[in-house]
Parts: C-alpha cells; sequence; structure tokens
C-alpha cells in the first residue's frame, strides 16, 4: 500500500515526531513535531505543539508552533494559532485567530519594497523635508543636486525604511527644488 | 474500527496514547498504550513496548507486548519480546522470540 | 495637481480629488488619479483608489481598492478592507479583511483579521484569543469550545 492517511484520532496523545510521507489528519494532540511531504489537516478537536511542515496545512483547530506549508497554509474558522505561518499561499477565514508572523510567497528571505517611490519630480521633494530628522549627513546640505541623491539612494537602498515615514505636513519648499529635480532621473 | 492509523508512510518517533484503537502501517518507535485493540500490519515496523485490549501482529515487533485479553501473531508476524496476556496464538510462519506470560 | 494636494495640509475632506465627498460622517473617495502626502484623518468611511504617503486615522471604514496604494507608519480605523497595496502597520477595532489581490507588509491588528488566497502578505497578527489548556492556555479555552463548522 503507498503512504495512506494517517490519523491520529480524537482520544489520542502523541508525544514526539511525526515524520515521513503521506497524509496526516490530527482530531488528537500531537506534542513535539510533524513532518511530511503530504497534506496535514489538524481538525477542530487537534491539539497540536508542534511546528507543522507539509505540503497544504488546513488548520481548524489548535496550534502552537510554525506552519510551514511548501503550498499553502488555510486557517479556517475555528483555527487558533500562536506561531509563524510561512507558504507561498496563506488563507485565513474568518473566525480563525493566530498570533505570529505570516509571510506569504516562495521567499521568505528580504523582498524588495513594496510600493515603489513617486518619481523624481515629486519624490525628491520629500526626503528633502524629511532629511532634517533622518541622520543622513548629506541632507542637510542646501545645493539642490543633494535632495536628489539623498532620494535616490533611499530609494535604492532602505526604501522601506523612508518610504514609511511620512513627510510632516508643513512647509511647501517644492517649488524651489522642483524645477531641478525634474531634470535628475530616479534611479 | 479504527481511530488512529498510522500510514505506511509515517515514522513516528515517540509515545501514543489511546482510548481508541491503534492500527500500524507504518514505524513507531518508543512507547504504544491503547485501550482498545492494536494492529500491526504487515509492513509495519514497531520497535516499543506495547500495551492493549488484544493485539494482532504480522509486521514486525521488538518490544514487551501487554494485553487484557489475546495476543495474536500472524503468519509474517516477527516479534521479539516478551507477551502477557489471556490467550496466546502463534500461526505458523510466525517468527517469535520471547517469554509468553498467560497467568493473567 | 499633485503639488498642489501635497501642499495642502491634512484633514481628509480637503485631499481628495473628486468633489463627491459627503460631510458627516458618510463615504469619503480619493480617486484613482489622486497622490496624496500628509496625514488623513476624518469621520466616516473612506475608498482610497489613488495612492497616499502618510498615517491614516479613521473613525470608520477603509477601503484600499484594487490599483490603490498606501504608505504609511500607521493606520488606524475602525476597520479596513484591501485590495490593493499597503506598507504600514493596521490597528483596527473591527475587522481586517485582505482580498485576494492585496499586497501588504506591516503588522495587523483587528478583532478578526482574514486573508484570501492569493494574496499577498509579509507581517505580523496579533489577535486577541487563548490557547486551550494542553497548550498552555487559560482555563477559559478549554476543550469544550465548539467548533462552527462541521
Amino acid at each position: 500500500m503507498a503512504s495512506g492517511v494517517t490519523v491520529i484520532g480524537r482520544t489520542t496523545r502523541v508525544r514526539g515526531r511525526l515524520s515521513g510521507d503521506g497524509d496526516l489528519q490530527v482530531e488528537g494532540l500531537v506534542i513535539g513535531e510533524i513532518v511530511t511531504s503530504g497534506n496535514v489537516t489538524i481538525d477542530a478537536h487537534g491539539i497540536v505543539g508542534a511546528n507543522v511542515r507539509g505540503r497544504r496545512l488546513v488548520v481548524r483547530g489548535a496550534v502552537q508552533g510554525d506552519l510551514l506549508g511548501e503550498e499553502a497554509v488555510v486557517l479556517e474558522d475555528g483555527a487558533r494559532v500562536v506561531g509563524d505561518v510561512r507558504a507561498p499561499r496563506v488563507a485565513i477565514a474568518h473566525g480563525a485567530l493566530m498570533r505570529g508572523l505570516v509571510q506569504t510567497g516562495d521567499d521568505g528571505s528580504a523582498q524588495p519594497p513594496l510600493i515603489r517611490a513617486q518619481p523624481a519630480a515629486k519624490s525628491a521633494a520629500v526626503p528633502a523635508r524629511v532629511a532634517a530628522p533622518a541622520a543622513k549627513p548629506n541632507a542637510a546640505v542646501a545645493i539642490r543636486p543633494a535632495p536628489v541623491a539623498k532620494a535616490a539612494s533611499t530609494v535604492a537602498g532602505g526604501a522601506a525604511g523612508a518610504l514609511r515615514r511620512p513627510p510632516p505636513p508643513v512647509v511647501p519648499i517644492l517649488k524651489k527644488t522642483k524645477g531641478q529635480v525634474l531634470k535628475k532621473k530616479e534611479r | 474500527m479504527a481511530s488512529t492509523v498510522i500510514g505506511a508512510g509515517i515514522i513516528i518517533e515517540g509515545e501514543i496514547v489511546t482510548d481508541e484503537d491503534v492500527v500500524v502501517l507504518g514505524t513507531v518507535r518508543g512507547k504504544v498504550s491503547a485501550k482498545e485493540g492494536v494492529t500491526i500490519q504487515q509492513g509495519a515496523t514497531v520497535e516499543a513496548d506495547v500495551v492493549g485490549a488484544g493485539l494482532v501482529v504480522a509486521g514486525t515487533l521488538t518490544g514487551n507486548i501487554t494485553a487484557a485479553d489475546r495476543v495474536d501473531l500472524q503468519a509474517g508476524a516477527r516479534v521479539i519480546g516478551n507477551v502477557k496476556a489471556a490467550r496466546v496464538t502463534i500461526a505458523d510462519g510466525a517468527q517469535f522470540k520471547g517469554n509468553v506470560d498467560m497467568d493473567v | 495637481m499633485v503639488t498642489d494636494l501635497s501642499a495642502c495640509t491634512s484633514v481628509a475632506r480637503q485631499l481628495m480629488a473628486q468633489p463627491r465627498t459627503s460631510t458627516g460622517g458618510s463615504e469619503s473617495r480619493i480617486g484613482g488619479g489622486a497622490r496624496v502626502r500628509g496625514r488623513v484623518q476624518g469621520e466616516g468611511d473612506l475608498v482610497i483608489e489613488g495612492h497616499v504617503e502618510g498615517d491614516l486615522t479613521l473613525r470608520g471604514h477603509l477601503t484600499i481598492a484594487e490599483g490603490g496604494s498606501v504608505s504609511c507608519d500607521a493606520i488606524d480605523a475602525e476597520s479596513v478592507t484591501i485590495a490593493g497595496l499597503l506598507q504600514g502597520e493596521v490597528a483596527a477595532s473591527g475587522p481586517v479583511q485582505l482580498a485576494a489581490s492585496a499586497r501588504v507588509r506591516g503588522n495587523l491588528k483587528g478583532s478578526a483579521v482574514t486573508i484570501a488566497e492569493g494574496a499577498r502578505f509579509s507581517g505580523r497578527l496579533d489577535c486577541d484569543f487563548d490557547l486551550p489548556q494542553e497548550l498552555g492556555g487559560s482555563a477559559r479555552e478549554a476543550r469544550t469550545k465548539a467548533p462552527t463548522r462541521r
């Protein structure tokens, strides 16, 4: 028989490591670790104190541990998860609750900035005002090319950080720099 | 009717405790304790002490067996360990090494 | 036009691109072509179809439509629906929903958070609940919880 379904019944308590191939259905308690190449379903009565790794994870019960799906992780109504969830696709239905990190997509590592900075004409003006609070020395220089250079480096480098800092809603000094900036291209 | 099934491709290293019955097709290393029956299918490998209401073994078991009722070692079974049960049957073709205690 | 908008100070209604905003707490809208920079705050609901860079504080429902984007440090609203882009943190007293087209980076906090399969999300979720006793939770959330499915 090829790897069939493994069922941990409702009154069953497993303490240890579950690994291998084949689908897994947890209706009882598992404390330890779960690693399979198949799908894992933790039903409404399932209680899992373990990191779980499988192809497609469907959770309707309680989990304390990280959920890693090679394909997807789905938290359905009734799911209670404390731990991180990582999978190319993640769905969290109404009624599912969790506390932890969620990371969709194949690559869990740093991703490019989500929202690209505004085109040069507008973005240069922003860092020019943010320059004061930011710790970038060249921004303090009043010459016109400086704000653009800062904009470019901000965009290329820690763009996420710069983008997340909204400009103070104050003095528009746009008129002065805007004309100059239009000639520069945003990198 | 089994409510816990350890599938053929699965390895459990640890302890299994249940109120229901267990069917093992895969591998278990550790300990198994069931209130109902335990079935170790052909191809299964169990390296554990097993406690159950009854046991049927057609696979490989290394460990002590304690059953309230009966233990059946079927043809193809390979068991190394002591058996304590009310009744024991060892089929032709079963391999067994260990003590048998039917004094319950 | 964008420059003019960004030159304005905060309040939501002043920054709307389309005049079809209603006062008194009903729906406001930042249209598709609008780019807004600055803090946005107000009563009532807000639909963002354009691009907003700045914190949002709403006493109502926020929708970031598909094609819309928000980049900020914090969004504070009663409830939030995201079908577009968001880079920022969300704190809602009510539900937070991500549609399949959503692309979100930032932590989300709400009474309930739902994410449609296909959405891209990177961040933390923090819902308030207890695990069952077997996992160290309080007695309140013992195994008696009734599943609403099945």
